[in-house]
């Protein structure tokens, strides 16, 4: 390839990763965590103290008498203690079963919301508004998405022909920037297919609003709504006849649903019109063993099979949707898989910091001492330490909270505690000098992390390793702190081995070359 | 930076691209838009990456805005719109 294309695709793969890079951090960091969504639910809980167990027809049956808008649609979850959600008053709710006491009374327990602010993190940055069609920070993140495949694209051209010998380069060479390059290659190219999925699906959840828009008014016109409701629902809405009919058995259902589908692992219930006639309940689950492994069994309140969407019986619309969560969820090989997706996040996050950074240290060294490099430099560094710190204190308040005496008000403390972290880090590293604040947040980062399994171990008992899922999101915790302690103990021997570049010393305003003070050079 | 512009012009003639292949394939189009939507985004993508390299950028530019109207003119040449998957 010639010099100056070459320079190009180098200038295209710098702008389209730069812009992008700090909220895929954002996304990517939160999504690492998110590959546990299930699990980090178990996790947040408190214990239910209520001994009564009710089964899960009574459970159901006094939810839709207590909350009649619960009858018209609701997600049920079998489990230990089976939970329903539904809409009240425009506002999501969730009951288990350990809510409802022995007579008809109903205790409103507090609980914690960390798991979807972490998935909300995760796909929309927390921003709010995320319950119509046009939602904000899905929308955007659909957009940085699409600037990451346009820079995993030029990536790709960039070192296609080099690909080989860049596996083995992560040398330090005595050249800081030199290291921070190789490392940035070697992620790029070791995890460039899961880069590929998360880039395109990504994209493809985030833009679907925009994207079916533009489609209906440039290609297809107003049928296209229709259409897409047609292909992509399991069955129609349905309107309530007011013809009351007895329910069968929840345990009938799902044996019914196991029947058509063998092998189905539900994981929930959706159920429209609870005691219509017309009503119907879609029991959705996977089938091991299938990369598309999604399944829905749609039954009548009379167990009458109405659908069938499963592996072995599907159109392409539905298969390629299941193929399509599935990889970017990271949901259809068990534990090794979600594993491998966790630490594939992770590299992420790595290849985001290395890549602004190097970034930085180029145009600095082409252009000479820039504000804009030196600014983006600590921003970079301010909004990933704000991040991972903000996260473990969420991570804190939700495990404290509930113990507390403001357990009521935990569902928002933990998402204001992240900001109220992020924010003045992200201030702080504008002020500081990077090196320093580098090698303080680095100092830190490893202990908050720790602190979450220790908090769980103290305050939910044997729980915390009695329970398989709540012992899994101790030991991811506990794993990030081993990772983050790797990263800091990293950094210092490249800090002593190689002087910094310039721009990680001293103050914004301040000459280049900018001389180190003694105690930054210590840090 | 040409980045914007470019990306802003690539998004309609992605989209329209797609019609015009749903247009062209002996299948119905209702029966493939989960892969429509992934085709759209792939195809932005590289259309963002390919208009943002030449040298000079308003020569990329005018052509995709050339292409825009070239595929919106094609697309009014088949039944697609209004036209029952």
């Amino acid at each position: 390839m010639k010099a100056d294309r070459l320079r190009r695709f180098i200038d295209l793969h710098a702008w389209a990763g730069m812009v992008s890079g700090l909220l895929l951090f954002v996304a990517f960091f939160a999504g690492a965590i998110n590959v546990f969504h299930h699990e980090l639910h178990h996790w947040q809980d408190r214990p239910a103290e209520n001994a009564t167990v009710l089964d899960a027809d009574t459970f159901l049956e006094r939810l839709t008498e207590r909350f009649p808008q619960a009858a018209e649609r609701l997600y049920f979850q079998p489990g230990n203690d089976p939970a329903a959600m539904w809409k009240q008053d425009g506002e999501w709710q969730t009951a288990r079963v350990s809510h409802f006491g022995g007579d008809d009374g109903y205790l409103s327990r507090p609980g914690s919301e960390l798991a979807d602010f972490i998935n909300e993190l995760h796909y929309q940055l927390a921003i709010p508004g995320g319950a119509g069609l046009l939602n904000i920070g899905m929308i955007l993140m659909g957009l940085v998405a699409a600037l990451y495949g346009v820079a995993l694209f030029s990536g790709l051209v960039i070192h296609w022909p080099k690909l080989g010998r860049e596996l083995l380069a992560l040398k330090h060479q005595g050249n800081l920037r030199r290291y921070w390059k190789n490392l940035h290659n070697l992620i790029g190219v070791v995890s460039l297919p899961f880069h590929l999925i998360m880039a395109i699906t990504g994209a493809a959840m985030g833009l679907f609003t925009v994207v079916a828009l533009l489609l209906g008014a440039l290609v297809f016109g107003p049928q296209l709504q229709e259409v897409i409701s047609k292909k992509t629902d399991v069955w129609p809405a349905m309107t309530t006849s007011g013809e009351p009919v007895t329910m069968a058995l929840m345990a009938d259902y799902l044996s019914a649903a196991e029947h058509e589908v063998p092998g189905l692992q539900v994981a929930w219930v959706e159920v429209r019109g609870f005691g219509d006639s017309d009503g119907w309940l879609d029991v959705a689950g996977t089938v091991p063993g299938y990369l598309g492994h999604h399944a829905h069994v749609v039954l009548d309140p009379t167990l009458k099979p109405l659908r069938v969407i499963s592996p072995a019986q599907r159109d392409l619309n539905n298969a390629s949707l299941s193929v399509v969560y599935a990889l970017h969820f990271g949901d259809y090989g068990g534990l090794a898989v979600k594993l491998m997706y966790f630490l594939l996040g992770l590299l992420g996050c790595l290849l985001f910091v290395s890549g602004n950074i190097l970034w930085c240290e180029r145009r600095s060294d082409r252009a000479g001492p820039s504000r804009a490099s030196a600014l983006l430099l600590r921003l970079t560094l301010g909004v990933c330490v704000g991040v991972v710190a903000g996260v473990a204190v969420s991570f804190w308040v939700s495990k404290l909270g509930l113990y507390s005496p403001w357990a009521d008000q935990v569902v928002w403390l933990e998402r204001l505690v992240f900001w109220l972290v992020l924010v003045p880090l992200a201030g702080w590293s504008l002020r500081a000098s990077p090196l320093r604040f580098c090698g303080q947040g680095l100092r830190v980062l490893p202990w908050l992390y720790l602190l979450i399994p220790v908090l769980s171990l103290v305050l939910d008992g044997a729980r915390a390793w009695r329970d398989p899922d709540v012992l899994l999101i101790n030991g991811v915790m506990l794993s990030l702190a081993g990772l983050l302690w790797l990263v800091r103990k990293h950094f210092r021997r490249r800090v002593r081995l190689a002087e910094p570049h310039p721009l990680w010393v001293g103050r914004v305003s301040d000459g280049h070359p900018i001389h180190k003070a003694d105690a930054e050079l210590e840090s | 930076m040409r980045l914007w512009p470019a990306a802003l012009l690539s998004l309609p003639l992605s989209v329209m691209l797609s019609g015009l292949l749903a247009a062209a394939l002996p299948v119905p189009w209702a029966s493939w838009l989960v892969l429509m939507l992934l085709l759209v985004v792939t195809l932005w993508m590289l259309l963002v990456a390919l208009a943002a390299l030449p040298q000079r950028g308003w020569p990329a530019l005018a052509g995709l805005l050339a292409a825009n109207g070239v595929a919106l003119l094609l697309l009014q040449t088949t039944t697609l719109y209004g036209g029952g998957p």
